[in-house]
């Protein structure tokens, strides 16, 4: 990988390499979070052609929805668990429906994860991947003591199911302790931010 | 789940997180107190018990205390394996006990005990009629408030479990308790009496309103005695572990 930002397609096939139903730490820059949505989305919703449920605690579902399709990517087998827009207040037109579930708020995890479960077993697709954008989200309104145990409660089902996992964090944001976190139940680690020299 | 020699048949409830909390299901012919405070979902878990074992080819029998059973179904939570035909069928029957107790001339608002064996018999009967093999009561409270003492209440729970238990049916009494009890029925007599108890219940944590659901007791077999969040969905009800976060209360 060039010193440079990754690009969705570089972010794509390091993606690709990884083997069924890994948990995958993807850690990226503010600066390439287009380009990480669209490796991940692009390549699971449309190469690979698995349903994608998509957590989203960072925008709301609406936004990404609107990045996805500037982007001209396909998001028919893209389902999301809006963990942001309730709390927005009506700031946010994201609404319930066959392709989107909201949860109240971020601190609901156990609701983030029955959605994520309710969705798995809707789904008709052979592979599923959940995307989890992002930990540094959930962290603002989550100590680390019940994000850990979200993270080894859903990995572990989901990994259970034959399901990926994909754990975006944003570099920027970041503390040792949420790296260690993240570490302890990922397989797999992918660095698309700014890479450190030497 | 396999049994084990000595095991109790079970009656799998088709909820699977449940089943799972209860290695398998409610231990065959037991009856069950399932007790909560308003809005937990007591009915929608009982309903779907009810399904489940339709689906599964068990007669299933819902007698409907407080609210009409055909508002009952058109509110019903649009279960995608719920079936008409089902009730069509008479796989799943409903029941309004409002009628049996005009029907057995019960209209007093304290029945005698001569009245509660009558009734006993008369929803023993209809078990049987039937070849039910679920059936749920929803609500024993409000049964129980013709029965105004403990003594009733006790005599009449003790005689409809044991004649359901003697048809093979595996029966669950869904009891209501406010919001701030400690214990886990109206009359505090329901709870000794019943071979389980499952409490359902709404949990605020940091402003958050959780429905959480928990085993407290299952005669005839092992169980999670931990405490669970759910969600009520057209796949049914879901469960998934309350998170502790470190918490040590």
């Amino acid at each position: 990988m060039s010193p440079e930002l990754a690009s969705a397609q570089q972010i794509a096939d390091e993606l690709l390499e990884m083997p069924e139903a890994s948990a995958v730490s993807l850690q990226m820059s503010v600066d390439n979070y287009l380009d990480v949505i669209r490796g991940v989305v692009d390549l699971f919703a449309n190469k690979k052609k698995m349903d994608t449920i998509y957590v989203t605690a960072t925008i709301s579902s609406e936004a990404i929805k609107r990045v996805l399709e500037a982007l001209d990517i396909d998001s028919e087998r893209v389902f999301f668990v809006d963990c942001i827009s309730h709390i927005m207040m009506g700031a946010s037109t994201a609404a319930q429906d066959e392709k989107t579930t909201l949860v109240e708020s971020p601190t609901m995890l156990e609701n983030l994860m029955l959605k994520v479960e309710y969705l798995i077993r809707r789904s008709q697709s052979e592979g599923k991947v959940v995307v989890i954008d992002s930990i540094n989200s959930l962290a603002i309104h989550n100590n680390n003591w019940i994000l850990s145990e979200l993270l080894h409660i859903l990995v572990s089902g989901l990994r259970s199911r034959d399901a990926y996992t994909v754990i975006l964090t944003v570099e920027e944001h970041s503390t040792p302790d949420i790296s260690n976190m993240v570490n302890l139940v990922c397989d797999h680690g992918i660095h698309a931010g700014k890479l450190r020299e030497g | 789940m396999p049994l084990k020699p000595g095991d109790r048949e079970r009656c799998a409830t088709g909820v699977e997180g449940l089943d799972t909390i209860l290695y398998g299901g409610i231990p065959r012919t037991n009856t069950v107190l399932l007790t909560g405070s308003c809005g937990t979902g007591k009915t929608s878990l009982a309903l779907e018990f009810l399904i489940h074992g339709a689906i599964r080819g068990e007669n299933s029998l819902f007698i409907s205390v407080t609210e009409n059973s055909e508002k009952l179904l058109a509110n019903i939570i649009p279960y995608r394996f719920f079936d008409r035909t089902l009730v069509r069928s008479g796989r799943l029957v409903f029941v309004d006990m409002p009628i049996m107790y005009e029907r057995l001339g019960l209209t007093k608002p304290d029945l005698s005990m001569e009245e509660i064996d009558l009734l006993v018999s008369a929803l023993a009967s209809l078990a049987k009629e039937l070849g039910s093999k679920r059936l749920v009561i929803d609500s024993i409270t409000s049964v129980c408030y013709k029965l105004k003492t403990s003594e009733k209440i006790r005599d009449f729970i003790l005689k409809l479990s044991k004649a359901l238990s003697d048809l093979g049916c595996t029966s669950i009494l869904v009891g209501e308790v406010p919001a701030d009890s400690t214990s886990y029925s109206s009359f505090g007599v329901e709870e000794a009496i019943a071979d389980g108890i499952v409490l359902m219940a709404n949990m605020e944590r940091r402003g958050d309103l959780l429905r959480t659901l928990q085993v407290i007791k299952m005669r005839g077999t092992m169980h999670s005695r931990a405490k669970y969040v759910l969600d009520l969905t057209p796949m049914g009800v879901l469960l998934v572990p309350l998170l502790k976060g470190g918490s040590t209360q």
